[in-house]
């Protein structure tokens, strides 16, 4: 039976749209999935000898183990954001003389295949490799390992069991954010414990029942979970939430755009999929710290400004270049209706500038790495504004990917609205500001400002040629008009 | 009103539509019948500039569809639930159409109470999504935000398809209203030929594409139908 279940899923694999596509991608894809994997062995064989070399004197597998949990929070987290419930077409199956027990199994089991559990294998085995050639017990090792998967693993369900609980994942994000700012700030040290907790398991191979024990209880509670609501009117059928709706009339200053905007401002609050990229244009904010903490780059200002630019462009970037996806699932009658198609432009074109207009606002505190970067960032926002939200709308119009608005994207089968031209067009979007930056701070003897003010003023140039930006990228997109309306008909 | 001249769709080497010449004259309710695969849709996506015509034009009020949109603001249409925009409430849903058609919050409210038996009791105040409501509800709400803003042109697909009994009744109602109160032009595509014949004042049979019949209702169209179909299916499957 589990035989006939894996080869349906294996044609649901490579029969799915998502794999369907150009080889170029499939290629590009492999090596984004080798790059990532190659990172975590890196890390993984790096992580013994870089706490050696950072924190002399101590045990790294000490230190390993106090700041485990850390890692073990941080995977439940992505886990809630990223990781797809187990869905398998369980209709067809219901009425046919299968075991429901059996179902259930697959698809639990189907579970464990999932790239986060991947992951910790990916930056542990390596490690322990490298505990083993540095002389280490192996039977610890091999145990500690092997405890560690289990738990990776325990968290997987623990996922499955308490998803869409907004509750929950609110509880272990405050539980992350408290326990490492008070790590941080040497209130109370969360790696002691951690530490002893791990250390134990370490140290006693046999503990490791106790791991095996929590995931043996978690797969029994998910498992009688299922089988209690094995019914097409409770675990299978959708969950409808009664829905609060909001009056949004504060955005009808914006005259006739306000009726587009108040439904963009819909669309991203009640679809899964653009608030998993709203959440995610969140963290571009974070860029600069990459950029600024860095004594490497304080001599590069070239990669400053790279970095500015991605500050204030998270929205614009992850939400732009995919336009009209957005209204794919009723483009027809976007199409059909009395909308024309500036107004329809113009008001995405808002939305972005808005979105760049709050995460300049946002990033104020870059103050703090002085008023050159700010002002950088500042550079770097009116270049998003001017320039970047024209290009990424034209890119759109090339963008003809159906996308599901209430599904969350998959990790690594996310190639929706991901195609060779849209990445030439994202290639200007990234060079082209580096060049304005570096260009006449290059000729004027290394003067930052000079940089700073041309990049702020291509913005400016770009908002006095906004009709004609818009005029033009509309023409794209009516040209288009007739095959995006097929593609996305296509499902 | 609408003229249709020299129309074709192919793809590639198959030919899903071809009409030499059809005209609809304002305020006439216009039934279109055919078995899969007859090009209705075809013919309605036409209309709404949803496909490229291969050859021909279409024009409505003596604009060409495919080269202005100026067709919009008096054109309204159902063609499937892809017209509705599932993460809004039907509430949502109708003031959104009624702001691009120019209708206040009033306006709509006052259409909508129209249609109170229509919607029974289950499309509003239901504080769901539209993509949470079934099938046949989903379809209640798209029927009735066509006839949001006084169209002069209204196109639905299937519209009886998904209906239960009684609501089907009532569209029956509903649309033989319109003809007869406005110049509104209703386009109707069915596969019921008995709701088809008795909400149009003229029906046209496609078949492979093309215009086979071309009737003004009268008492003995259902008849007429029901023999061609009758016949044409038998046929089909003697060519196959």
């Amino acid at each position: 039976m589990i035989k006939k279940f894996i080869s349906l899923q294996w044609k649901e694999f490579i029969r799915s749209s998502s794999f369907q596509k150009g080889v170029a991608i499939k290629v590009l894809l492999f090596i984004a999935a080798a790059y990532i994997g190659g990172m975590a062995i890196f890390a993984g064989m790096g992580l013994f000898f870089g706490i050696q070399k950072l924190i002399p004197g101590i045990d790294p597998m000490h230190v390993v183990n106090s700041f485990i949990i850390f890692w073990f929070f941080a995977d439940l987290m992505l886990r809630y954001f990223m990781q797809q419930m187990p869905v398998m077409n369980i209709k067809p199956l219901m009425i046919i003389p299968i075991k429901q027990k059996t179902i259930i199994h697959f698809l639990l089991g189907k579970t464990v295949l999932s790239f986060f559990n991947l992951l910790p294998l990916l930056v542990f085995i390596p490690y322990c490799v490298t505990l083993l050639t540095q002389g280490y017990p192996p039977l610890n090792v091999i145990f500690w390992l092997l405890s560690i998967v289990v738990i990776t693993l325990a968290l997987n369900f623990l996922n499955i069991l308490v998803n869409k609980s907004n509750t929950v994942f609110y509880i272990v994000a405050t539980a992350l954010v408290t326990s490492a700012s008070m790590q941080y700030f040497g209130v109370y040290n969360v790696s002691i414990p951690s530490g002893i907790v791990f250390g134990e398991l370490y140290a006693n191979p046999y503990y490791i029942a106790i791991p095996i024990v929590i995931l043996a209880i978690l797969y029994y509670l998910n498992f009688k979970y299922l089988n209690s609501r094995f019914y097409l009117d409770s675990a299978i059928s959708k969950k409808v939430k009664e829905v609060n709706t909001s009056d949004l009339s504060w955005l009808n200053r914006f005259g006739s755009l306000a009726t587009f905007l108040k439904n963009d401002v819909r669309m991203i609050w009640r679809n899964k999929r653009p608030r998993q990229v709203l959440f995610m244009s969140g963290l571009f904010l974070f860029y600069g710290v990459l950029f600024f903490t860095q004594k490497t780059y304080e001599d590069m200002p070239g990669f400053l400004a790279f970095a500015s630019i991605f500050i204030t462009a998270g929205f614009l970037f992850s939400f732009g270049q995919l336009v009209p996806s957005w209204d794919s699932e009723h483009y027809k009658m976007m199409m059909s209706q009395n909308i024309p198609y500036r107004k329809y432009l113009e008001s995405k074109w808002y939305l972005m500038v808005i979105a760049v207009v709050i995460s300049f606002v946002l990033s104020t505190p870059y103050i703090y790495f002085g008023w050159d970067k700010y002002a950088m960032i500042a550079a770097g926002a009116s270049f998003n504004i001017g320039i970047n939200s024209f290009v990424t709308l034209f890119g759109g119009a090339l963008n003809r990917v159906p996308i599901k608005l209430n599904e969350k994207a998959k990790a690594f089968s996310n190639t929706q609205g991901f195609n060779p031209t849209q990445l030439l067009i994202a290639l200007p979007k990234l060079l082209l500001p580096v060049l304005l930056f570096y260009v006449p701070y290059y000729f004027t003897d290394y003067n930052l400002n000079a940089g700073i003010i041309t990049l702020a003023l291509s913005g400016v140039v770009g908002l006095v040629f906004r009709n004609y930006f818009l005029t033009q990228i509309e023409k794209v997109y009516q040209k288009g008009k007739y095959k995006t309306v097929a593609a996305f008909d296509e499902k | 009103m609408i003229k249709v001249r020299d129309i074709s769709k192919t793809y590639g080497q198959n030919t899903v539509l071809k009409i030499g010449s059809l005209d609809i004259p304002k305020g006439q309710s216009f039934g279109l019948v055919g078995n899969n695969g007859a090009g209705k849709t075809t013919l309605f996506s036409l209309l709404l500039d949803l496909i490229q015509p291969t050859t021909g034009y279409i024009s409505s009020k003596g604009i060409k569809v495919h080269e202005s949109e100026d067709w919009k603001p008096f054109t309204s249409s159902f063609i499937d639930e892809s017209f509705l925009i599932g993460y809004l409430t039907p509430e949502e849903y109708f003031y959104f159409i009624g702001d691009l058609r120019g209708q206040n919050k009033a306006d709509v409210d006052a259409l909508l109470a129209q249609f109170e038996d229509f919607f029974h009791g289950e499309v509003l105040n239901q504080k769901k999504y539209l993509r949470d409501l079934s099938k046949g509800n989903q379809k209640k709400a798209g029927i009735v935000a066509s006839f949001i803003g006084n169209p002069e042109i209204i196109i639905l697909d299937e519209p009886f398809a998904n209906l239960d009994p009684t609501t089907q009744i009532r569209l029956k109602g509903i649309i033989k209203k319109l003809s007869e109160d406005n110049q509104v032009t209703v386009l109707v595509s069915s596969h019921d030929l008995m709701h088809v014949t008795e909400v149009s004042d003229r029906i046209v049979v496609l078949n492979k594409g093309e215009v086979v019949k071309d009737i003004e209702t009268s008492e003995a169209t259902l008849k007429e139908l029901e023999t061609f179909f009758a016949g044409s299916d038998i046929t089909t499957f003697e060519e196959e």
